[in-house]
Parts: structure tokens; C-alpha cells; sequence
């Protein structure tokens, strides 16, 4: 597999995905993106600098935005995590059904056409509670927003974009805490 | 119901649907393939109807002396356009101003004279379902007496799939049945716009109920092309 460009240290989503999208590029977005769901290891990213660190976690990051999926898998490879991207959540899900125990969690946007990010994350613990559940979004988060679904679904954190990779990663890191799993290769 | 082709180009079909398919007071349903093509459809539509007018009325302003009683009408209907109102629910409400300038429509200045309105779908249907309703009732009765031409609703359906459970489209089945499919008289056209995604998650009975509750006349389009539904 051919290695990614590699990208700063320090990504920082400047607008939030939704607003970078490029309208030519995008006109056709599973077949732009179709590649990009898919599993990768830090061992076949370019980036050499964590060659011999070990995965921090394996994520599932779910964003229906290709600009951002990409960043987002880019930013957490080169911070040492396995990461599989979907830019779509039916794939996702269907993904996870297969191999919920490799993942320590799921980082999901929220507005999703097909299946929402609140849909993915109820559906994702019904299959493996263990798994942790980040939820992000472009839109402002209402104190009142998620009302709704607590507690029917159990989320384990937020993220408002824009954010840092460092910022998100500390996050989940925080998350992850106590059953954050070292996975030999 | 069966399904026609319609046109050679989707983005076009929808336009000319938008403004041939549905009349002043109904409500229509639009399936659109993927979030671009939404995108697409009110950049144009904004495009058409405002920047489209802006040079109208500069070419006309240029032309002032031909002007007589017969074309004043016409003259205060370009100076007051239909009110525009756009409901995002994929992409954020800076998103949706920042394509529209992309293609030339001054975004802000179309705010400020009223003619635009771009709002989160989900802030006009999470406190109140019946937000937008409210907001478009409002919005119907400052274009009449603004003498403006009317209002067009372009709003994404994409809250209602948003936490309801797998299979569960009572509240948007009771929504869109509350819409009239014709209101004599009405001066607003709606377009109900669902993500194919969203809209796949209803089952059969459940999208012929969405259209034939309300008799709605609906458009399907896909990357390639349009088709509108029709009773066999």
C-alpha cells in the first residue's frame, strides 16, 4: 500500500468539514472516498517518526466529510493509533458487527445521512458496551441537544469542530483512561 | 406509482421542476443522491433567482427611460424578489452563505433586505416541530405585504432520521402529512429535501404514505438523472 502524505505533527482542522468541502472533487462522494474504507496500521503510513512505538488503541473513526475522515486518520496514525475511516456509517457499522473486540473506540460525526452518529453510537454499544463513543460535530452543541437521547444511549464524550488532533486525542486518551489497551503486533 | 425520466440534467431537472413542477402554495419532495448535489441545487436555485435578478434589474435600470405604466409591475417584482428560505441540516449555516457567495450571490446584503434566510433545519424543528411551519407562515405573510412574489422553502429532512429509531417515521410521516400538498391562494412553494440515505431508511408503505397521504408531488434524482413519480 502506498504511504499517505505525511502531514504536521499538529493538524489543525481550520474550517470545519463541511465548509472545506471541494464541490468538483466531492460530486460523487462514496466513489471519491471508497478507498479510504479500509484499516490501516501506523506500520504502513509513511511516517517513520513512531515506527517503534506501539499502537496507543484501535479507532473507529465515522465521518461522512472526506476532508475530514482523511485528516482525522492522517492526525491519529501519526499519534500512534491504528485507525479504520468510514465515510459511510452503514459501512461502518457493518465493520464493527464483524470486529467490535479489536476496537477501543468509535469517533463519530453526528449529522450523517443514512445513519446518524446517535444511531451509530446506541447501535455500537448494543454490540459491544465496552466500546468507548466520541461523538463530534461542526454544529454548536446545545446544553438541551442531547435530552433526547440520554439515556437511551450512553456516550462517552463530545468534540465540537474545529479541534486540534492534539486536543482530540488528548481527549481520548482521557477516555480511554483506565481501559486503554496496548495491542502487540 | 411509477416513475419518469425527466430532462438531460439533474441539476437542471430539479430547477425546472422547482419552478414549472410545483406552483405557488404546494408542497413538493425531493430525493437527492448525496450531499453535493444538495449543495448544488441551492446554489443554483439562489443563483437563478437572486444574482440572476441583481443584473435583470441593473439591465433594466440601465434602460429606465423604456420604462411605462405596463412594465412597472414587473419592475417592483424585480426590485422585490421572492423570499428564499433554506433549512440545512448536513452542512452548518456558514457552510451554506459560503457556497452561495461562491457562485456570486451576495450573501449578506440578500439578509439584510430580507430576501434570504438561511437557518439550522434542526433549530426549526427540535423545540417545535412546527417551527418552520411558524417561520414560513410568518415569512408568507411579510412577502405579501412587501409585494413580494412569494416564498420558496428549500428545507433538509435530514433532523427527522436524526435519533428516531430503525423504521420509526411517524413524526415525519405526520409532519409532511400536516403540509397541504396545495393551499389556494398560497404564495409559498416547499420542497421537502431528503438524502436518499435517509429517505431509504423508510420502508415501502412508509414512503407511499409520505406521498400519498399528501398527495405530494415528488423528484427522485440521482448522480445521473431525475425522474418524477406518478400514479400509474
Amino acid at each position: 500500500m502506498q504511504g499517505l502524505p505525511s502531514l504536521p505533527v499538529v493538524v489543525r482542522l481550520l474550517l470545519s468539514g463541511k465548509e472545506r468541502k471541494d464541490k468538483d472533487t466531492h460530486s460523487n462522494e462514496n466513489k471519491y472516498y471508497e478507498g479510504l474504507n479500509r484499516n490501516r496500521s501506523n506500520e504502513e503510513h509513511s511516517n517513520e517518526d513512531n515506527k517503534d512505538d506501539k499502537p496507543l488503541a484501535n479507532l473507529l473513526i465515522v465521518d461522512d466529510d472526506p476532508d475530514i475522515a482523511q485528516v482525522l486518520e492522517q492526525g491519529f496514525l501519526k499519534n500512534s493509533f491504528l485507525v479504520s475511516t468510514f465515510t459511510n456509517p452503514e459501512e461502518a457499522l457493518k465493520n464493527f458487527q464483524s470486529n467490535s473486540e479489536d476496537y477501543c473506540l468509535m469517533l463519530s460525526d453526528i449529522r450523517m445521512p443514512g445513519i446518524s452518529g446517535i444511531k451509530l453510537a446506541r447501535k455500537v454499544k448494543e454490540i459491544n458496551p465496552k466500546v468507548k463513543v466520541v461523538l463530534m460535530t461542526s454544529f454548536e452543541i446545545k446544553d438541551n441537544e442531547f435530552s433526547k437521547v440520554f439515556p437511551s444511549t450512553q456516550v462517552d464524550g463530545f468534540a465540537q469542530k474545529p479541534i486540534r488532533i492534539e486536543d482530540l486525542t488528548n481527549k481520548i486518551l482521557d477516555i480511554i483512561g483506565e481501559s486503554k489497551r496496548r495491542i502487540s503486533l | 406509482m411509477k416513475m419518469r425520466r425527466v430532462g438531460s440534467h439533474p441539476i437542471q431537472s430539479v430547477m425546472e421542476w422547482f419552478e414549472d413542477g410545483i406552483e405557488a402554495g404546494e408542497n413538493g419532495i425531493l430525493v437527492y443522491p448525496n450531499t453535493q448535489t444538495f449543495r448544488e441545487i441551492c446554489m443554483q436555485y439562489a443563483k437563478d433567482h437572486l444574482v440572476a435578478r441583481e443584473e435583470e434589474q441593473k439591465e433594466n435600470e440601465d434602460n429606465d427611460d423604456d420604462y411605462s405604466d405596463n412594465n412597472n409591475r414587473r419592475k417592483e417584482q424585480l426590485l422585490m424578489p421572492r423570499i428564499i428560505l433554506i433549512a440545512t441540516f448536513y452542512d452548518t449555516v456558514n457552510a451554506v452563505k459560503h457556497n452561495l457567495s461562491a457562485v456570486g450571490v451576495d450573501v449578506q446584503s440578500h439578509i439584510d433586505d430580507g430576501s434570504l434566510l438561511i437557518v439550522d433545519a434542526y433549530d426549526g424543528y427540535y423545540r417545535n416541530i412546527d417551527g418552520i411551519k411558524k417561520l414560513v407562515a410568518s415569512l408568507s405573510e411579510r412577502a405579501r405585504k412587501e409585494g413580494r412574489i412569494g416564498v420558496s422553502v428549500i428545507s433538509n429532512m435530514g433532523f427527522f432520521f436524526l435519533y428516531d429509531g430503525d423504521g420509526d417515521a411517524s413524526e415525519l410521516i405526520s409532519y409532511e402529512t400536516s403540509l397541504p400538498s396545495k393551499t389556494d391562494g398560497g404564495n409559498v412553494r416547499g420542497f421537502s429535501c431528503y438524502h436518499t440515505r435517509d429517505y431509504e431508511n423508510l420502508d415501502d408503505s412508509q414512503k407511499k404514505e409520505l406521498l400519498t397521504q399528501g398527495q405530494k408531488k415528488s423528484l427522485e434524482v440521482t448522480e445521473s438523472a431525475a425522474y418524477v413519480a406518478f400514479d400509474a
